[in-house]
């Protein structure tokens, strides 16, 4: 499958960080739906389930770690990967404790980002060191 | 007995049937007499209160239980027994001084005079329930002379020879409310530098996430010179990053929060890709690595290499540009890996050696102000390396050079499941 079959939602209550990481990843050609309100992602799982999530932690009035504990109670998005990305220095912590699929430290490298959302859509079994996820 | 015959005497006229009662009345009072020498030869009474229509008269047994006595006397602690009317029939002098009184005017007065006038209605209610239900604890703030003296009360009932007093403790608890209040005030700053760190990195990583896609676009369209200028903005935003987590780090160390995962992994390896890294951001000086024969280590791999790069940052920013900074490693007794990072730099004055490792210290000379830096590095690298059972240290003279070092344990994986099976 090409990267322009993927598609990855992105919540971040901050534009310019939407912006960034929609264009990094558009540049592997990426298909990216953004939103500063991460509700946002029942409506658009609803009628276009996306590949992975990348779900900021605290976002204003909306807590990242309730809507991955949603995502992971619904039948529907239950296997969509969630990957936190937050400058929360306990992110690992916050990761396994909400059982998120991998976390993104702010701020990253372009590089690394890739790097983790490409593997996601490599291989079928993997579990490095950052990056927990086993589908 | 001579009150009592003065008695009879002037009750000549009364019949039999009165002096009769009075017999009875005064043989009471005699047993009585006789029941109270008998409980102060049993050491049982501290004081004795004569009521009188002005005062009391309060008298105290020297002789009573003296190890005792001592003990409550010399206790830093107000001490006080008090009567079922209030009235201070014990005080040592710790309370005295407590209320700036000299002894003989706290006993024989009521207990409640020398309470402040705000906290007197709550102090009532607490002899009211320590009365009723045995004890009852409170606090209050007595007006010393020099400050105010926050103090803790502790009632209890005592029965005593058939009557009931009560023991008051006053204990000043200004030290503990200090602590208290310093305690608070650490997390309020440790809460500060959560917030600071995240709010600093939240900017932070916009303008590095912007810088990089800049020099994405440049290196797609050739221009090499401006990705390059970008590179150099880029390392600059790491170093920042760098500062923000060493801040995140001590805090995390002080409060014993940091967090290390554990695993094993081949030390050269990780010791080759620090020095790459290092080299392709530090550039200013040529790396000369001569490794011994690897080991496994097992331990925090970024930890490891976070300490490795901090020594080679150090060596770097404390020599001259283009002086080679020497890595080595070696094997001891084939169960210790240790590590040196030798440069050719400045090197530090002898009296501040053994300071080098402390928090926020930097060595101290005429140059001083031309190096940057906040005092953290090697005080995390010597926490991370002491977690991982390892030593860290350093040789160095002033003008010529320093060399820092580590050893870690090897991790022998034969050995530790043997251990744990066995």
């Amino acid at each position: 499958m090409q990267a322009k079959d993927k598609k990855i939602f992105i919540a971040d209550d901050d534009a310019d960080i939407l912006q960034i990481i929609g264009m990094i990843l558009k540049t592997q050609g990426y298909q990216v739906v953004t939103s500063t309100n991460a509700k946002d992602i029942f409506k658009y799982a609803a009628k276009d389930l996306p590949d992975i999530i990348l779900l900021d932690i605290w976002m204003s009035g909306i807590d990242g770690r309730d809507i991955c504990s949603q995502l992971k109670s619904q039948e529907l998005t239950k296997n969509i990967p969630v990957l936190f990305i937050s400058a929360n220095s306990n992110i690992e912590e916050i990761a396994k404790t909400y059982k998120a699929d991998g976390y993104i430290a702010k701020p990253f490298e372009m590089d690394h980002l890739l790097e983790r959302i490409n593997a996601f859509f490599s291989y079928r079994n993997f579990n490095t060191r950052q990056f927990n996820y086993i589908p | 007995m001579e009150k009592l015959i003065q008695i009879q005497l002037t009750n000549e006229n009364n019949t039999y049937n009165d002096l009769s009662i009075q017999v009875e009345e005064l043989t009471h009072q005699l047993n009585e007499a006789n029941e109270i020498i008998e409980a102060i030869r049993k050491g049982e009474v501290d004081a004795i209160i004569v009521k009188n229509e002005e005062k009391h008269e309060v008298y105290t047994l020297q002789s009573a239980d003296k190890a005792y006595r001592i003990f409550i006397e010399k206790m830093n602690e107000g001490a006080l027994t008090l009567n079922k009317d209030g009235l201070i029939i014990y005080s040592n002098s710790s309370f005295a001084n407590l209320v700036n009184m000299p002894l003989e005017n706290v006993i024989g007065f009521n207990f409640i005079n020398f309470i402040p006038d705000a906290y007197r209605n709550s102090v009532a209610e607490l002899m009211e329930t320590a009365w009723k239900k045995q004890e009852s604890k409170g606090e209050i703030v007595f007006d010393g002379k020099i400050k105010m003296v926050p103090v803790l009360l502790s009632m209890n009932m005592l029965e005593i020879d058939g009557g009931i007093a009560l023991s008051v403790i006053a204990t000043d608890i200004t030290l503990q409310k200090e602590t208290q209040q310093h305690k608070k005030a650490l997390e309020k700053k440790d809460e500060f530098i959560s917030i600071a760190s995240h709010e600093l990195k939240t900017p932070v990583t916009s303008i590095k996430g912007y810088v990089q896609l800049l020099r994405y676009n440049f290196q797609q369209d050739g221009n090499t010179t401006a990705a390059d200028l970008l590179t150099k903005v880029d390392v600059q935003i790491n170093k920042l990053t760098n500062l923000i987590g060493d801040l995140l780090d001590v805090k995390k160390i002080e409060n014993g929060q940091l967090q290390y995962h554990e695993e094993a992994f081949d030390f050269n390896i990780l010791v080759n890709e620090v020095i790459e890294e290092t080299e392709r951001v530090l550039k200013k000086h040529p790396i000369v690595a001569t490794l011994s024969e690897s080991k496994t280590i097992l331990g925090d791999r970024n930890k490891i290499g976070q300490v490795i790069t901090n020594l080679l940052e150090n060596a770097s920013k404390y020599s001259e540009a283009g002086s080679v900074i020497n890595v080595e490693s070696s094997v001891k007794d084939n169960n210790r890996i240790s590590l040196s990072v030798k440069d050719k730099g400045i090197g530090i004055p002898k009296n501040q050696l053994n300071k080098i490792f402390e928090r926020f210290f930097r060595v101290s000379s005429e140059k001083e102000n031309t190096y940057s830096g906040l005092g953290l590095g090697l005080y995390i690298s010597a926490e991370i390396i002491k977690r991982h059972n390892g030593i860290i240290g350093v040789e160095s003279e002033e003008g010529n050079g320093s060399t820092f070092y580590f050893e870690l344990p090897v991790y022998n994986k034969q050995e530790k499941e043997n251990a744990s099976k066995g």
